[in-house]
Protein backbone atom coordinates (compact mmCIF):
# COMPACT_ATOMS: atom_id res chain seq x y z
CA UNK A 1 0.00 0.00 0.00
CA UNK A 2 1.73 2.62 -1.42
CA UNK A 3 0.35 5.40 1.35
CA UNK A 4 1.42 3.99 4.14
CA UNK A 5 5.12 3.31 3.02
CA UNK A 6 4.81 7.08 2.49
CA UNK A 7 4.20 7.20 6.03
CA UNK A 8 7.57 5.21 6.82
CA UNK A 9 9.96 7.04 4.54
CA UNK A 10 8.47 10.87 6.14
CA UNK A 11 8.46 9.10 9.91
CA UNK A 12 12.20 8.68 9.08
CA UNK A 13 13.21 11.05 7.03
CA UNK A 14 12.19 13.84 9.48
CA UNK A 15 12.99 11.57 12.94
CA UNK A 16 14.32 15.25 14.28
CA UNK A 17 11.20 17.50 13.30
CA UNK A 18 8.45 17.61 15.93
CA UNK A 19 5.49 15.80 14.92
CA UNK A 20 2.85 16.14 17.96
CA UNK A 21 2.22 19.50 20.39
CA UNK A 22 0.26 17.96 23.19
CA UNK A 23 -0.60 20.37 26.20
CA UNK A 24 2.87 22.58 25.59
CA UNK A 25 4.31 19.10 25.20
CA UNK A 26 6.67 18.93 21.92
CA UNK A 27 7.49 15.15 20.47
CA UNK A 28 9.28 14.24 17.47
CA UNK A 29 8.90 12.21 14.90
CA UNK A 30 11.80 10.06 16.41
CA UNK A 31 9.98 9.83 19.39
CA UNK A 32 7.25 8.81 17.33
CA UNK A 33 8.90 6.00 15.57
CA UNK A 34 9.57 4.41 19.07
CA UNK A 35 5.66 4.66 20.14
CA UNK A 36 4.60 3.05 16.88
CA UNK A 37 7.04 0.12 16.73
CA UNK A 38 6.57 -0.21 20.52
CA UNK A 39 2.59 -0.61 19.78
CA UNK A 40 3.13 -2.78 17.39
CA UNK A 41 5.08 -5.40 18.81
CA UNK A 42 2.28 -5.39 21.52
CA UNK A 43 -0.01 -5.87 18.49
CA UNK A 44 1.69 -8.29 16.93
CA UNK A 45 2.35 -10.19 20.27
CA UNK A 46 -1.24 -10.00 21.31
CA UNK A 47 -3.38 -10.14 18.64
CA UNK A 48 -3.72 -13.17 16.08
CA UNK A 49 -3.66 -12.34 11.82
CA UNK A 50 -7.18 -12.52 11.49
CA UNK A 51 -8.00 -10.18 14.14
CA UNK A 52 -8.36 -6.92 11.92
CA UNK A 53 -10.60 -5.06 13.88
CA UNK A 54 -9.03 -3.52 16.92
CA UNK A 55 -10.74 -0.93 19.56
CA UNK A 56 -8.94 2.09 19.95
CA UNK A 57 -9.77 4.88 22.96
CA UNK A 58 -8.97 8.08 21.51
CA UNK A 59 -7.28 10.02 24.29
CA UNK A 60 -5.19 13.00 23.45
CA UNK A 61 -1.85 11.42 23.69
CA UNK A 62 1.48 10.55 21.50
CA UNK A 63 0.41 6.70 22.16
CA UNK A 64 -3.19 6.94 20.94
CA UNK A 65 -2.02 8.51 17.53
CA UNK A 66 0.60 6.04 17.29
CA UNK A 67 -1.73 3.26 17.52
CA UNK A 68 -3.22 4.18 14.50
CA UNK A 69 0.05 3.99 12.11
CA UNK A 70 1.33 0.84 14.72
CA UNK A 71 -2.42 -0.47 12.86
CA UNK A 72 -1.92 0.50 9.76
CA UNK A 73 1.49 -1.05 9.31
CA UNK A 74 0.34 -4.55 10.17
CA UNK A 75 -2.38 -3.86 7.83
CA UNK A 76 -5.51 -3.49 10.84
CA UNK A 77 -8.17 -1.30 11.08
CA UNK A 78 -8.59 1.31 13.99
CA UNK A 79 -12.30 1.09 15.89
CA UNK A 80 -12.01 4.46 17.81
CA UNK A 81 -13.89 5.37 20.58
CA UNK A 82 -13.96 8.36 22.77
CA UNK A 83 -13.36 8.04 26.24
CA UNK A 84 -15.71 10.58 26.96
CA UNK A 85 -18.85 8.87 25.29
CA UNK A 86 -20.92 6.34 27.23
CA UNK A 87 -19.24 3.70 28.04
CA UNK A 88 -22.48 1.51 27.21
CA UNK A 89 -22.74 3.24 23.45
CA UNK A 90 -18.76 2.38 22.70
CA UNK A 91 -19.10 -1.30 24.01
CA UNK A 92 -21.91 -1.68 22.08
CA UNK A 93 -20.18 -0.67 18.52
CA UNK A 94 -16.77 -3.47 19.68
CA UNK A 95 -20.10 -5.20 19.75
CA UNK A 96 -21.42 -4.70 16.27
CA UNK A 97 -17.62 -5.18 14.71
CA UNK A 98 -16.70 -8.03 17.13
CA UNK A 99 -13.43 -6.38 18.64
CA UNK A 100 -11.96 -8.11 20.95
CA UNK A 101 -8.55 -5.98 21.57
CA UNK A 102 -8.82 -2.39 22.50
CA UNK A 103 -5.59 -0.48 22.60
CA UNK A 104 -6.29 2.35 25.41
CA UNK A 105 -3.66 4.67 26.71
CA UNK A 106 -5.74 5.45 30.11
CA UNK A 107 -4.23 5.20 33.27
CA UNK A 108 -7.10 2.58 34.26
CA UNK A 109 -8.88 0.89 31.42
CA UNK A 110 -12.79 0.38 31.56
CA UNK A 111 -12.50 -2.33 28.83
CA UNK A 112 -11.83 -5.19 30.91
CA UNK A 113 -14.42 -7.36 29.07
CA UNK A 114 -12.10 -7.45 26.24
CA UNK A 115 -8.16 -7.62 25.91
CA UNK A 116 -6.55 -4.36 26.41
CA UNK A 117 -3.17 -3.48 24.89
CA UNK A 118 -1.80 -1.34 27.40
CA UNK A 119 -0.16 1.47 25.31
CA UNK A 120 1.44 3.44 28.05
CA UNK A 121 3.89 0.77 29.29
CA UNK A 122 5.12 -1.28 26.79
CA UNK A 123 8.41 -2.13 26.98
CA UNK A 124 11.07 -0.38 24.43
CA UNK A 125 11.36 -2.67 21.36
CA UNK A 126 13.87 -2.04 17.87
CA UNK A 127 12.05 0.61 15.42
CA UNK A 128 10.75 -1.19 12.71
CA UNK A 129 8.10 1.25 10.67
CA UNK A 130 8.62 -1.85 7.45
CA UNK A 131 4.85 -2.27 6.43
CA UNK A 132 3.17 -5.64 5.91
CA UNK A 133 1.30 -6.49 2.51
CA UNK A 134 -1.77 -4.81 2.59
CA UNK A 135 -4.37 -5.47 0.21
CA UNK A 136 -6.30 -2.89 -0.80
CA UNK A 137 -9.47 -4.11 0.55
CA UNK A 138 -8.48 -4.60 3.60
CA UNK A 139 -9.89 -1.92 6.49
CA UNK A 140 -8.36 0.33 7.45
CA UNK A 141 -10.86 2.05 10.45
CA UNK A 142 -14.37 2.13 11.02
CA UNK A 143 -16.57 5.28 11.92
CA UNK A 144 -19.71 5.15 13.82
CA UNK A 145 -22.46 8.35 12.99
CA UNK A 146 -25.82 8.96 14.57
CA UNK A 147 -27.99 6.30 13.44
CA UNK A 148 -31.87 6.47 13.46
CA UNK A 149 -32.76 3.55 15.52
CA UNK A 150 -30.56 4.39 18.89
CA UNK A 151 -28.27 2.33 17.15
CA UNK A 152 -25.28 3.71 15.48
CA UNK A 153 -24.28 3.13 12.17
CA UNK A 154 -20.78 2.17 11.09
CA UNK A 155 -18.77 3.42 8.02
CA UNK A 156 -16.33 1.18 7.17
CA UNK A 157 -13.18 2.34 4.57
CA UNK A 158 -10.77 0.18 2.94
CA UNK A 159 -7.25 1.07 2.44
CA UNK A 160 -8.33 1.09 -1.17
CA UNK A 161 -10.64 4.24 0.20
CA UNK A 162 -7.44 6.24 2.23
CA UNK A 163 -5.07 5.68 -0.90
CA UNK A 164 -7.54 7.57 -2.80
CA UNK A 165 -7.61 10.37 -0.86
CA UNK A 166 -4.41 10.89 -0.29
CA UNK A 167 -4.03 11.00 -4.11
CA UNK A 168 -6.63 13.30 -4.90
CA UNK A 169 -5.34 15.42 -2.74
CA UNK A 170 -1.64 14.98 -3.88
CA UNK A 171 -2.79 15.78 -7.16
CA UNK A 172 -4.03 18.99 -5.95
CA UNK A 173 -1.57 21.73 -6.93
CA UNK A 174 -3.19 24.68 -4.64
CA UNK A 175 -2.41 22.27 -1.20
CA UNK A 176 1.35 21.83 -0.29
CA UNK A 177 2.54 20.84 3.20
CA UNK A 178 5.76 21.33 4.20
CA UNK A 179 7.91 20.00 6.96
CA UNK A 180 7.95 23.49 8.95
CA UNK A 181 4.11 23.85 8.81
CA UNK A 182 2.37 23.83 12.20
CA UNK A 183 -1.10 22.22 11.80
CA UNK A 184 -4.21 22.59 13.94
CA UNK A 185 -5.52 19.18 14.84
CA UNK A 186 -8.94 19.53 16.76
CA UNK A 187 -10.78 17.12 15.85
CA UNK A 188 -11.74 14.15 18.10
CA UNK A 189 -10.39 10.86 16.04
CA UNK A 190 -13.68 9.34 16.62
CA UNK A 191 -14.32 12.11 13.62
CA UNK A 192 -13.88 11.24 10.08
CA UNK A 193 -12.49 15.18 9.87
CA UNK A 194 -9.03 14.05 11.97
CA UNK A 195 -8.07 11.68 9.67
CA UNK A 196 -7.03 14.51 6.85
CA UNK A 197 -5.74 16.32 9.98
CA UNK A 198 -3.43 13.64 11.64
CA UNK A 199 -2.37 12.11 7.66
CA UNK A 200 -1.27 15.15 5.87
CA UNK A 201 0.84 16.43 8.41
CA UNK A 202 2.29 12.64 8.87
CA UNK A 203 2.78 12.18 5.28
CA UNK A 204 4.57 15.79 4.91
CA UNK A 205 6.81 15.88 7.85
CA UNK A 206 4.85 18.49 9.76
CA UNK A 207 3.62 19.16 13.14
CA UNK A 208 -0.02 18.95 14.58
CA UNK A 209 -1.38 20.79 17.84
CA UNK A 210 -4.27 19.32 19.43
CA UNK A 211 -6.56 20.73 21.76
CA UNK A 212 -6.49 19.02 25.49
CA UNK A 213 -9.56 17.38 26.29
CA UNK A 214 -11.70 19.89 28.95
CA UNK A 215 -9.73 22.93 27.19
CA UNK A 216 -12.30 25.79 26.23
CA UNK A 217 -11.66 24.36 22.05
CA UNK A 218 -12.53 28.20 20.56
CA UNK A 219 -9.87 30.04 22.46
CA UNK A 220 -7.15 27.24 22.83
CA UNK A 221 -7.42 27.58 19.09
CA UNK A 222 -6.69 31.05 18.91
CA UNK A 223 -4.31 30.66 21.61
CA UNK A 224 -2.49 28.07 19.36
CA UNK A 225 -2.50 30.33 16.49
CA UNK A 226 -1.27 33.32 18.59
CA UNK A 227 1.36 31.79 20.81
CA UNK A 228 2.44 28.96 18.40
CA UNK A 229 1.95 30.64 14.92
CA UNK A 230 0.14 27.88 13.14
CA UNK A 231 0.42 28.01 9.54
CA UNK A 232 -2.43 25.28 8.75
CA UNK A 233 -5.89 25.49 10.02
CA UNK A 234 -8.75 22.91 9.10
CA UNK A 235 -11.76 23.56 11.03
CA UNK A 236 -15.71 23.11 11.05
CA UNK A 237 -17.48 26.47 10.44
CA UNK A 238 -18.58 26.68 14.09
CA UNK A 239 -15.20 27.31 15.49
CA UNK A 240 -15.24 30.88 13.88
CA UNK A 241 -18.98 31.52 14.43
CA UNK A 242 -18.31 31.47 18.30
CA UNK A 243 -14.57 33.53 17.78
CA UNK A 244 -16.33 35.61 15.69
CA UNK A 245 -17.04 38.51 18.43
CA UNK A 246 -13.54 38.95 18.84
CA UNK A 247 -12.27 39.03 14.85
CA UNK A 248 -11.11 42.77 15.36
CA UNK A 249 -8.51 41.14 17.77
CA UNK A 250 -7.37 38.47 15.28
CA UNK A 251 -4.38 39.11 13.10
CA UNK A 252 -2.90 35.91 11.83
CA UNK A 253 0.05 36.35 9.12
CA UNK A 254 1.25 33.35 9.49
CA UNK A 255 -1.87 31.27 8.22
CA UNK A 256 -1.02 29.79 4.89
CA UNK A 257 -3.61 27.62 4.24
CA UNK A 258 -7.36 27.11 6.02
CA UNK A 259 -9.78 24.69 5.38
CA UNK A 260 -13.18 24.16 6.08
CA UNK A 261 -14.89 21.23 6.31
CA UNK A 262 -18.56 19.81 8.22
CA UNK A 263 -20.97 22.25 7.83
CA UNK A 264 -22.53 24.75 5.33
CA UNK A 265 -20.00 27.83 5.36
CA UNK A 266 -21.59 31.38 5.38
CA UNK A 267 -20.01 33.93 3.20
CA UNK A 268 -20.78 36.95 5.42
CA UNK A 269 -18.22 35.35 7.91
CA UNK A 270 -15.84 33.87 5.56
CA UNK A 271 -14.98 37.34 4.04
CA UNK A 272 -14.51 38.68 8.07
CA UNK A 273 -12.66 35.48 8.63
CA UNK A 274 -10.10 35.98 5.56
CA UNK A 275 -9.64 39.72 6.62
CA UNK A 276 -7.99 38.08 10.08
CA UNK A 277 -5.97 35.65 7.96
CA UNK A 278 -4.09 38.36 5.31
CA UNK A 279 -2.03 35.73 3.98
CA UNK A 280 -3.94 32.48 3.60
CA UNK A 281 -6.05 30.48 0.92
CA UNK A 282 -9.07 29.30 2.26
CA UNK A 283 -10.71 25.92 1.60
CA UNK A 284 -14.41 24.82 1.39
CA UNK A 285 -14.30 21.82 1.35
CA UNK A 286 -17.33 18.73 0.99
CA UNK A 287 -17.62 15.36 1.65
CA UNK A 288 -19.08 12.87 3.96
CA UNK A 289 -17.63 10.35 6.07
CA UNK A 290 -18.71 7.67 3.18
CA UNK A 291 -16.69 9.07 0.78
CA UNK A 292 -14.01 9.15 2.90
CA UNK A 293 -13.32 12.80 4.07
CA UNK A 294 -13.22 15.16 1.29
CA UNK A 295 -14.48 14.64 -2.47
CA UNK A 296 -13.74 18.36 -3.75
CA UNK A 297 -13.63 21.98 -2.78
CA UNK A 298 -14.50 25.51 -3.85
CA UNK A 299 -11.40 27.99 -3.03
CA UNK A 300 -12.58 30.91 -1.63
CA UNK A 301 -11.59 34.24 -1.79
CA UNK A 302 -13.10 37.31 -0.89
CA UNK A 303 -12.28 39.08 -3.84
CA UNK A 304 -12.38 36.74 -6.65
CA UNK A 305 -14.30 33.66 -5.78
CA UNK A 306 -17.38 34.06 -3.53
CA UNK A 307 -19.85 32.21 -5.23
CA UNK A 308 -22.62 31.63 -3.29
CA UNK A 309 -26.39 29.83 -2.80
CA UNK A 310 -28.54 31.29 -0.06
CA UNK A 311 -25.37 32.97 1.93
CA UNK A 312 -23.80 29.41 1.59
CA UNK A 313 -20.33 29.42 0.02
CA UNK A 314 -20.22 26.86 -2.98
CA UNK A 315 -18.73 23.43 -2.69
CA UNK A 316 -16.62 23.75 -6.23
CA UNK A 317 -15.99 20.85 -8.23
CA UNK A 318 -15.23 17.18 -7.53
CA UNK A 319 -11.39 16.08 -6.75
CA UNK A 320 -9.44 14.01 -8.86
CA UNK A 321 -11.02 10.79 -9.88
CA UNK A 322 -14.26 11.74 -7.90
CA UNK A 323 -17.81 11.57 -9.73
CA UNK A 324 -20.84 14.09 -8.90
CA UNK A 325 -23.71 13.40 -9.80
CA UNK A 326 -27.46 15.04 -8.90
CA UNK A 327 -29.97 13.09 -9.11
CA UNK A 328 -34.10 13.66 -8.80
CA UNK A 329 -36.06 10.76 -6.36
CA UNK A 330 -35.68 8.04 -9.07
CA UNK A 331 -31.73 8.83 -9.51
CA UNK A 332 -32.54 10.29 -12.55
CA UNK A 333 -30.27 12.82 -12.91
CA UNK A 334 -31.33 16.45 -13.42
CA UNK A 335 -30.32 19.04 -16.04
CA UNK A 336 -28.10 21.95 -14.92
CA UNK A 337 -28.99 24.65 -12.28
CA UNK A 338 -31.81 22.27 -11.01
CA UNK A 339 -32.00 21.01 -7.30
CA UNK A 340 -31.49 17.44 -6.52
CA UNK A 341 -29.88 14.98 -4.45
CA UNK A 342 -25.64 14.90 -4.76
CA UNK A 343 -24.49 11.44 -5.23
CA UNK A 344 -20.78 10.35 -5.26
CA UNK A 345 -18.61 7.77 -6.90
CA UNK A 346 -15.56 6.93 -7.19
CA UNK A 347 -12.20 5.28 -5.46
CA UNK A 348 -13.35 6.95 -1.90
CA UNK A 349 -16.36 5.23 -1.54
CA UNK A 350 -16.73 3.36 1.26
CA UNK A 351 -17.95 -0.49 0.63
CA UNK A 352 -20.82 -0.23 2.54
CA UNK A 353 -22.27 0.39 6.19
CA UNK A 354 -21.55 -2.35 8.27
CA UNK A 355 -23.65 -4.78 8.57
CA UNK A 356 -27.26 -2.83 7.39
CA UNK A 357 -28.28 -4.29 4.04
CA UNK A 358 -31.19 -2.26 4.43
CA UNK A 359 -29.42 1.00 4.90
CA UNK A 360 -27.01 0.15 2.24
CA UNK A 361 -30.21 -0.56 -0.63
CA UNK A 362 -30.98 2.69 0.48
CA UNK A 363 -28.18 4.62 0.26
CA UNK A 364 -26.07 3.20 -2.88
CA UNK A 365 -27.30 2.72 -5.78
CA UNK A 366 -25.24 1.75 -9.17
CA UNK A 367 -25.64 3.30 -12.74
CA UNK A 368 -24.29 2.64 -16.42
CA UNK A 369 -22.23 5.27 -17.61
CA UNK A 370 -20.64 4.59 -21.36
CA UNK A 371 -20.46 0.82 -20.64
CA UNK A 372 -19.32 0.90 -17.32
CA UNK A 373 -21.04 0.19 -13.58
CA UNK A 374 -20.52 2.90 -11.29
CA UNK A 375 -21.57 2.93 -7.86
CA UNK A 376 -22.79 6.13 -6.40
CA UNK A 377 -23.47 7.26 -2.62
CA UNK A 378 -26.70 9.11 -1.72
CA UNK A 379 -25.53 12.26 0.57
CA UNK A 380 -29.05 13.46 1.53
CA UNK A 381 -27.29 16.66 0.67
CA UNK A 382 -29.37 18.77 -1.77
CA UNK A 383 -27.29 20.63 -4.54
CA UNK A 384 -27.24 21.86 -7.72
CA UNK A 385 -24.65 22.43 -10.47
CA UNK A 386 -24.38 25.58 -12.43
CA UNK A 387 -23.21 26.35 -16.16
CA UNK A 388 -19.43 27.33 -15.01
CA UNK A 389 -19.19 23.49 -13.54
CA UNK A 390 -19.62 24.45 -9.83
CA UNK A 391 -21.38 22.26 -7.25
CA UNK A 392 -23.88 24.66 -4.67
CA UNK A 393 -25.21 23.38 -1.48
CA UNK A 394 -28.97 23.74 -0.76
CA UNK A 395 -29.60 21.84 1.78
CA UNK A 396 -30.25 18.31 4.08
CA UNK A 397 -32.57 16.40 2.33
CA UNK A 398 -33.81 14.38 5.95
CA UNK A 399 -33.82 14.98 9.17
CA UNK A 400 -30.22 15.02 9.70
CA UNK A 401 -28.23 17.76 11.01
CA UNK A 402 -24.89 19.53 12.10
CA UNK A 403 -24.62 20.41 15.46
CA UNK A 404 -20.54 21.58 15.64
CA UNK A 405 -19.84 19.29 12.79
CA UNK A 406 -20.98 15.97 13.92
CA UNK A 407 -23.85 14.53 11.98
CA UNK A 408 -27.02 14.12 14.26
CA UNK A 409 -29.81 11.76 13.00
CA UNK A 410 -32.76 13.65 14.95
CA UNK A 411 -34.34 10.60 15.23
CA UNK A 412 -32.10 9.04 17.40
CA UNK A 413 -32.65 11.57 19.94
CA UNK A 414 -35.95 11.20 19.91
CA UNK A 415 -35.73 7.59 20.37
CA UNK A 416 -33.98 8.02 23.40
CA UNK A 417 -35.59 10.76 24.51
CA UNK A 418 -38.58 9.22 24.48
CA UNK A 419 -37.68 5.96 25.60
CA UNK A 420 -37.36 6.57 29.72
CA UNK A 421 -40.05 8.94 30.12
CA UNK A 422 -42.62 7.51 32.61
CA UNK A 423 -45.17 9.79 29.82
CA UNK A 424 -46.10 8.78 26.94
CA UNK A 425 -45.84 12.07 25.01
CA UNK A 426 -44.77 13.30 21.76
CA UNK A 427 -41.61 15.04 21.41
CA UNK A 428 -39.60 16.08 18.58
CA UNK A 429 -35.94 16.90 18.52
CA UNK A 430 -35.42 20.49 16.96
CA UNK A 431 -31.98 21.79 15.22
CA UNK A 432 -32.45 25.74 16.39
CA UNK A 433 -29.91 28.44 14.97
CA UNK A 434 -28.67 30.53 17.78
CA UNK A 435 -27.56 34.50 17.34
CA UNK A 436 -24.16 33.45 16.19
CA UNK A 437 -25.49 31.33 13.24
CA UNK A 438 -24.74 27.93 15.10
CA UNK A 439 -27.38 24.98 15.07
CA UNK A 440 -28.23 24.29 18.55
CA UNK A 441 -30.38 21.01 19.71
CA UNK A 442 -33.92 21.79 21.24
CA UNK A 443 -36.66 19.27 22.76
CA UNK A 444 -40.09 20.16 22.61
CA UNK A 445 -42.27 17.82 24.43
CA UNK A 446 -46.48 17.45 23.92
CA UNK A 447 -47.33 17.94 27.66
CA UNK A 448 -48.15 20.20 30.95
CA UNK A 449 -44.23 21.04 31.87
CA UNK A 450 -43.35 17.92 33.79
CA UNK A 451 -39.24 17.04 35.74
CA UNK A 452 -37.40 15.67 32.76
CA UNK A 453 -34.38 14.81 35.13
CA UNK A 454 -34.88 11.09 34.43
CA UNK A 455 -35.10 11.72 31.32
CA UNK A 456 -31.78 13.42 30.33
CA UNK A 457 -29.83 11.19 32.44
CA UNK A 458 -30.68 8.91 30.07
CA UNK A 459 -29.85 10.34 27.14
CA UNK A 460 -26.66 11.60 28.83
CA UNK A 461 -25.96 7.42 29.36
CA UNK A 462 -26.84 6.84 26.11
CA UNK A 463 -25.16 9.26 24.00
CA UNK A 464 -22.67 11.97 23.26
CA UNK A 465 -22.73 15.32 25.16
CA UNK A 466 -22.94 17.01 21.57
CA UNK A 467 -26.45 14.64 20.76
CA UNK A 468 -27.69 16.08 24.38
CA UNK A 469 -30.58 18.79 23.65
CA UNK A 470 -29.51 22.37 25.12
CA UNK A 471 -33.25 23.55 25.95
CA UNK A 472 -36.54 22.19 26.59
CA UNK A 473 -39.89 23.85 26.09
CA UNK A 474 -43.49 22.36 26.58
CA UNK A 475 -46.18 22.53 24.00
CA UNK A 476 -50.01 21.70 24.73
CA UNK A 477 -50.42 20.47 21.66
CA UNK A 478 -48.04 20.26 18.71
CA UNK A 479 -48.73 22.16 15.43
CA UNK A 480 -49.59 20.38 12.35
CA UNK A 481 -49.28 21.34 8.16
CA UNK A 482 -51.67 20.45 5.93
CA UNK A 483 -50.81 16.89 5.14
CA UNK A 484 -50.97 16.12 9.00
CA UNK A 485 -47.25 15.88 10.07
CA UNK A 486 -45.42 18.10 12.91
CA UNK A 487 -44.92 21.13 11.93
CA UNK A 488 -41.41 21.48 12.69
CA UNK A 489 -41.31 25.11 11.77
CA UNK A 490 -43.52 26.43 13.37
CA UNK A 491 -42.18 24.12 16.40
CA UNK A 492 -38.75 26.13 16.28
CA UNK A 493 -40.38 29.22 16.42
CA UNK A 494 -40.91 28.41 20.40
CA UNK A 495 -37.16 28.53 21.27
CA UNK A 496 -36.33 32.20 21.80
CA UNK A 497 -32.82 31.47 22.90
CA UNK A 498 -31.56 34.60 21.49
CA UNK B 1 -19.85 46.17 43.41
CA UNK B 2 -17.40 43.55 45.76
CA UNK B 3 -16.60 39.84 44.63
CA UNK B 4 -18.96 38.15 46.46
CA UNK B 5 -21.87 40.22 44.61
CA UNK B 6 -20.36 39.88 41.21
CA UNK B 7 -19.80 35.96 42.45
CA UNK B 8 -23.69 35.85 42.25
CA UNK B 9 -24.31 37.72 39.05
CA UNK B 10 -22.18 35.19 37.81
CA UNK B 11 -23.90 32.28 39.48
CA UNK B 12 -26.88 33.63 37.52
CA UNK B 13 -25.45 33.71 34.23
CA UNK B 14 -24.16 30.08 34.47
CA UNK B 15 -27.86 28.86 35.86
CA UNK B 16 -29.29 30.72 32.66
CA UNK B 17 -27.25 28.84 30.69
CA UNK B 18 -26.61 25.48 32.15
CA UNK B 19 -30.74 25.56 33.23
CA UNK B 20 -29.59 23.83 36.33
CA UNK B 21 -28.14 25.12 39.82
CA UNK B 22 -26.67 22.33 40.92
CA UNK B 23 -23.50 23.07 41.57
CA UNK B 24 -20.97 25.66 43.83
CA UNK B 25 -18.84 28.32 42.54
CA UNK B 26 -15.47 29.16 43.91
CA UNK B 27 -12.07 30.73 42.64
CA UNK B 28 -10.36 27.42 41.84
CA UNK B 29 -14.08 25.80 40.01
CA UNK B 30 -13.26 24.79 36.52
CA UNK B 31 -15.53 23.12 33.90
CA UNK B 32 -14.36 19.71 35.32
CA UNK B 33 -16.53 20.65 38.28
CA UNK B 34 -19.29 22.04 36.69
CA UNK B 35 -22.12 19.40 34.81
CA UNK B 36 -22.73 20.93 31.36
CA UNK B 37 -19.55 23.33 31.24
CA UNK B 38 -18.07 23.01 28.08
CA UNK B 39 -16.94 24.31 24.99
CA UNK B 40 -19.74 25.69 23.66
CA UNK B 41 -21.58 26.65 26.88
CA UNK B 42 -19.18 28.21 28.35
CA UNK B 43 -19.11 30.87 25.04
CA UNK B 44 -22.53 31.42 25.96
CA UNK B 45 -21.99 32.16 29.65
CA UNK B 46 -19.16 34.50 28.08
CA UNK B 47 -22.12 36.00 26.50
CA UNK B 48 -24.57 36.10 29.38
CA UNK B 49 -21.78 37.38 31.40
CA UNK B 50 -20.87 40.27 29.47
CA UNK B 51 -24.68 41.19 29.52
CA UNK B 52 -25.36 41.53 32.69
CA UNK B 53 -21.73 43.64 33.69
CA UNK B 54 -22.24 45.30 30.47
CA UNK B 55 -18.96 44.67 29.29
CA UNK B 56 -16.98 43.51 26.63
CA UNK B 57 -13.78 40.55 27.28
CA UNK B 58 -10.91 40.73 25.03
CA UNK B 59 -10.10 37.61 23.60
CA UNK B 60 -6.50 37.92 25.19
CA UNK B 61 -7.82 37.47 28.54
CA UNK B 62 -10.41 34.67 27.46
CA UNK B 63 -7.58 32.79 26.16
CA UNK B 64 -5.79 32.52 29.70
CA UNK B 65 -9.31 32.11 31.75
CA UNK B 66 -8.29 28.71 33.56
CA UNK B 67 -11.10 28.95 36.26
CA UNK B 68 -13.78 30.94 38.38
CA UNK B 69 -11.26 32.82 39.80
CA UNK B 70 -10.11 33.95 36.20
CA UNK B 71 -13.04 35.09 35.23
CA UNK B 72 -13.90 37.29 38.74
CA UNK B 73 -10.83 39.10 38.10
CA UNK B 74 -11.11 39.71 34.59
CA UNK B 75 -14.67 41.16 34.86
CA UNK B 76 -13.30 43.15 38.29
CA UNK B 77 -10.77 44.83 36.01
CA UNK B 78 -13.12 45.52 33.40
CA UNK B 79 -15.96 47.30 35.92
Amino acid sequence: MEFVKKLQESIEKHADHNVLCISNTLYTYKDFAVEVSKIRKAIVDTTVVSDKLIGLVTNDDLQTYASIIALWLEGKAYVPVNPDTPVERNTKIFELTETKYVIDSSKASVYNDHNVIASHSIPETEINLEPKTISGDQLAYILFTSGTTGLPKGVPITFDNVAGLVDAIEAEPEFNLVPSDRCLQMFELTFDFSVVTYLFPLLAGSCMYTIPKGAIKYFYVFKLINEQKLTVLTMVPSIINYLRPYFPEINAPDVRYCSFGGGALHSDIAKEWSNCLPNCKIFNYYGPTEFTVYSGFYPYHKDTHQKAHNGIIAIGVPQKNTLYLVVDENNQEVPVGVTGELCLGGPQITPGYWKNEERNAQSFFTRNENGKEVRYYKTGDLCFKDSAGDYLYVGRADFQVKIRGYRVELAEIEFHAKSKSDKKVNMVALDIINNLGNAELGLVIESEEFDTTKIFEHMKAKMPSYMIPMHVRFVKEFPHSINGKINRKELKTYFDIN
Amino acid sequence: MNREEILSKVKEAFVSVLEHDNFQLANETTADDVDGWESITHMMIITEVEKTFNIKFKLMDLMNMNNVGDLLNTIESEL
